[in-house]
Formats: C-alpha cells, structure tokens, sequence
C-alpha cells in the first residue's frame, strides 16, 4: 500500500514538473533582413559617411547573434537582383551565400520576379531554405507557411508579398496568381495556429500594409517586414503584433529577443546591429564565396559583347547630338515600341572607344540604375519636353536631350520656351494634338532635370487616359542597351542631324 | 500612385521608389545636402525603398543614430 502511495506522489511530482517545464519562460531570438538586393560589398553613403554594409560582415554578426542565442534566420524578400554582383548571376550567388548563412525561410519579394519564372524556380530549387509565399498561387515549388521548432516552441512563418508590383511587369508573373495578403493569411491562420505556438509572418508589402495587416489579422505575433527598406530602430507594437524591418542593403541586421510563456510572447526586446567594416568581424566562408564571383564577374565584365567602327561619344551629349546618344535612345524606342525616345545628356557617362566594346565600357557609360518608362504624349507635350532639354544653353547641361525617333532644330538666341523649331516624328511634322508614345527613363518620368511634362502627364489622365504604355523597372537600361549590342555585334553609329542649331 | 513629401502630394507611377517621389517634389538637392527621407511614423526609408499609396514621406536630419 505504502509502496503505491509513493508510485503515485512520484507521478504526480512529475507531472508538476512537467507542466512548470511548459509553462516556465522560453528564449527565442529571431535574426532577419530585407531588401538586400545584391549588395555584397560594402556601401558608400551620401554625405560621405564610413562605408557600411558588406554581407561577409553580416554573416558575421549572424555568426555572433547565434553564438549568445540559438536563433532563426528570416529574410523579408527582395534578396536577389539589383546590384550588379547579382544581376550578373540572376540572382545564383546571392543564394550561394543566403545557404552558406544558413537561412531559416524567406518570403519572395517582387524583384525575386525580375529574372523571369524559369529562373526564380532555379533560385528555389538551388535554396537550402524555404521560399514562402501564402498569396501567390501556380508555382508549387513556394510554399504558404512552414513550422520551425527552437527552444521547444514551435514558430509557424508564414509569407506574404504585396500585389501592386508584380502586375507592372505581367509577363515575369505569367500564370500565377496573387492573392490579397488579408485573405491569404486568413485562409492559412488557423491550420497553422493549430500547430504552432507563435505565429510570424514575413511579409514583402512594406510598414504601412503592414501595420494595417497587424490591425486587420487577429492572431500575428510578429511581423518581419520588407519592401519599404523602413529602418525601424526598435520594435513597433500595433494592437497586440510585433512589426520589425531591417533597412536595405545589408546594411543593418535585426535581432529579436522574445520570451514566450505558455505560447504567448511576454517579452520582447530587439535592435538593429549597424553592419559595417569598422565594427565587425566577416565570416570567411561568405568572404571566400564573395571572392568566388567577384573572379567569375571579372570575364564576362571584360569579355567582348561587340565592336563598333567609330568612337562612341559621350564628351558632347550635354551639348549636341553624339552618336553614343543616338544610339542609346534608339534602344530606347525599340525596346519600348515608342514612336520617339528621349534620355538627358546627364544620364550618359563615359564614350566608348573605337573597336572591340567589353560589357564593362557599357557600365561606364551608363552608370546609373535608371530604366526605361514610355508614356502618351501629345505632341504638345514632346515640344515642351524638347523645349526643356535645351532651355540652359551655354554651357554643358545635364537635360540636354539624345533623342530617337524625331528630329528638330533649336534656335540658341531665342526665348526659353520657343528655341524648338520644325519638329517631326517618324518623319512626318509634330502634330501638336496627336498623341505619340514615347519612351524616356524613370528619373526624367519623376521630374529629374526638370522634364516635368512627363510626371504631369498623370494630372492629365483623364485626357490621355492611363499614360503608361511601357515600364520596366526591373531591366536596367544598360542591360537593355548591352543585349542590343550583343544582338547587332558591330556598330557603325553617326550623328545624322536629329539636332540642329539654327541661328 | 499618389504620395506625399513634406505634405506635398506627387504622382508617380507604379513601382517607383522613395527617390522618385523625392524628386518629383524638387527635393533632391536636400538629400545630396545630407537631410534623409522619414516616414509617418519616424522611420529612416531607404530611397529605393518601395511606396504605398498615400504614404507620407518628411525630409529632415537624422537626429537618432542605428541602436
């Protein structure tokens, strides 16, 4: 009797501990980043402040951030085209180092979409890790959700990426379907409530839906944001849901600390760790795998995509026609299907010389990460542009235009505002009311320089009815204008009087 | 897509950027003078950072460092 009496305390004594166990305060560190599009060095800033950034050095702070807590590892999309060190790639040597980092899950972003869907679908197949993505629906291989077990607390993350930007560019999400992320996370929620105990959901469609999510959703304890590139210094708390966001570019890493008792967080604390050579230690095998493609970037930088008969200038694009100017507006308005095309001097850097053209002199002449928009004009509206392009004479100026598709003369001694004479389009004499597509890039569609007339274009959509007819903003223009030379392999360019000064 | 820099509404078209909308206002020249792009809330944006419809964007000095 006595002997059962002491079975039974035993279990029972048991069972208490078990569920102090249960119920006693759990740690759980989460790690993540967002938009880090390709930036593997470290990056200069304007205002010429220390570089910061540099992936070796943010999987070096992962590396230490492990060191003190066991962690997930979450990226909020965006991850793997932008800076040239990935493009060059689509996007392979980004999750050549995401593995070596040992990531816990990413959402897709909307770039993850700019190499088209064969390509994305090599991305996931090559990725060690989950590629989540609750609201897109007609690619298998890009789950809803996945549960991740840490300190015996079992994390279900879920994905979620916004809709808008994905349509702008329809033929690299062909046959998919995007949800809306509300609706998604409510028909995902509760299944994956059932089998875990906190809920995170990762999600690339910026703070602002995100907050908004967070007030709409019941039941998120955290939100690990993307999209916005929002530095959010220390945690936000919107009703009772956790909204983090990590900056861009490798810039920052966040850390995350919860304490979870009972499946409910009762803490948090977290932060954004500065990445940056200055203060960090680098993880060598990213290092090595950086080291790896930068060698393997360096052939087909120098690697002959051409030739061209003649110099191409660009000494004069802020002053006259070149042939280097002529030649890139044509790329312009062939891509775009435009009738005419129009970029700033500004915007074109360096000439290139006669003979063989490496893929790196087309990134010296066009530096920028500009890409090309075409939008309904009317010929008013082109006159008024061209006017702008040489309203500041004299001396070399950024706005002043290369052009395709059109031709006309400038008188310098008159007026700003009526220098533009005999203007014409595919030959034929500017037709001041017809309406004509032309194609520029997105800094002047934004107003850069001045060229206005393109982003007013928006005020008058009830005359021209949805101005947009081409935008890409997932091509940079010298990708396009490296593929034309690549297609035509050798360039005899003039200068064939598109502009011309009359007295 | 409509947004607003220092209370100024800009449109712009889809997929543009935080920079695009600095530069629709006129406000480039304020970023190269070292001011940086907050949103409603006061948090840095990056300015390749994606907009929102109706995202309010104040260009001011950062007055708190990372941490």
């Amino acid at each position: 009797m006595r002997k059962t009496w002491v079975i039974i305390l035993g279990i029972l004594l048991l069972a208490s501990l078990a569920s102090w166990a249960e119920a006693a305060p759990v740690n759980l560190r989460i790690l993540y980043v967002n938009d880090f599009h390709g930036f593997a060095g470290p990056i200069k800033q304007i205002g010429g402040q220390a570089p910061v950034g540099g992936v070796a050095y943010l999987a070096g702070a992962v590396d230490r951030a492990r060191q003190q807590q066991p962690s997930v590892l979450l990226a909020a999309g965006d991850m793997i085209q932008g800076n040239a060190w990935a493009n060059l790639f689509k996007g392979q040597s980004v999750i050549d180092v995401m593995n070596a980092m040992k990531f816990d899950a990413m959402v897709v972003g909307n770039h993850e979409f700019n190499f088209g869907p064969k390509v994305l679908q090599a991305r996931i197949a090559q990725a060690d890790f989950p590629i989540l993505g609750a609201n897109v629906e007609g690619l298998p291989a890009i789950k809803p959700y996945i549960v991740k077990t840490l300190n015996t607390i079992k994390i279900g993350i879920i994905g979620v990426i916004t809709q808008d930007y994905v349509k702008t560019i329809p033929e690299n999400a062909a046959g998919l379907k995007f949800t809306t992320p509300e609706s998604a996370l409510l028909k995902y929620l509760p299944e994956l409530r059932r089998q875990a105990d906190i809920i995170v959901v990762l999600s690339h469609c910026g703070y602002p839906v995100d907050r908004q999510l967070a007030e709409k959703v019941p039941g998120i304890d955290v939100i690990v944001g993307g999209h916005t590139h929002t530095k959010i210094l220390h945690p936000e708390k919107v009703g009772h849901t956790i909204i983090v966001q990590a900056w861009e570019h490798a810039k920052a890493l966040g850390i995350l600390d919860l304490e979870v008792e009972g499946g409910k967080i009762v803490k948090f604390h977290g932060v954004l760790e500065q990445i940056s050579p200055a203060t960090a230690l680098y993880n060598t095998q990213v290092q090595e795998i950086l080291a790896r493609y930068e060698g393997l970037a360096d052939p087909p930088l120098r690697q002959a995509i051409g030739e061209t008969r003649v110099d191409l200038d660009a000494t004069r694009v802020r002053i006259a026609e070149t042939n280097l100017g002529n030649f890139i507006a044509d790329v312009m308005r062939r891509t775009a299907k435009a009738d005419a095309a129009i970029i700033n001097g500004g915007s074109i850097k360096g000439s290139i010389a006669k003979g063989q053209i490496e893929m790196q002199d087309v990134y010296t002449a066009l530096p920028y990460d500009i890409y090309l928009i075409a939008l309904k004009l009317t010929g008013a509206q082109l006159q008024e542009a061209l006017e702008h392009g040489v309203s500041r004479l004299g001396k070399p100026s950024h706005r002043f235009p290369q052009v395709a598709g059109l031709t006309f003369t400038y008188k310098p001694a008159a007026p700003v505002g009526s220098r533009v004479q005999d203007v014409t389009v595919g030959g034929r004499p500017l037709d001041l009311r017809k309406v004509y597509v032309v194609a520029t890039i997105d800094y002047l569609a934004a107003g850069d320089d001045g060229y206005t007339v393109f982003a007013d274009t928006l005020k008058e959509a009830s005359l021209l009815q949805n101005p947009l007819v081409y935008n890409d903003s997932g091509t940079w223009l010298r990708d396009r204008v490296i593929a034309a030379i690549k297609a035509q392999r050798v360039l005899d360019v003039k200068v064939d009087g598109r502009i011309k000064v009359v007295d | 897509m409509r947004v607003y820099v220092n209370d100024q509404a800009v449109e712009l078209f889809p997929g543009m950027q935080v920079k695009h909308a600095v530069m629709r206002a006129g406000k480039m020249a304020k970023i190269a003078g070292g001011l940086k792009a907050f949103d409603a809330w006061g948090h840095e944006l990056g300015l390749d950072g994606a907009l929102v419809e109706g995202m309010k964007i104040y260009l001011r000095h950062d007055s708190k460092g990372i941490q």
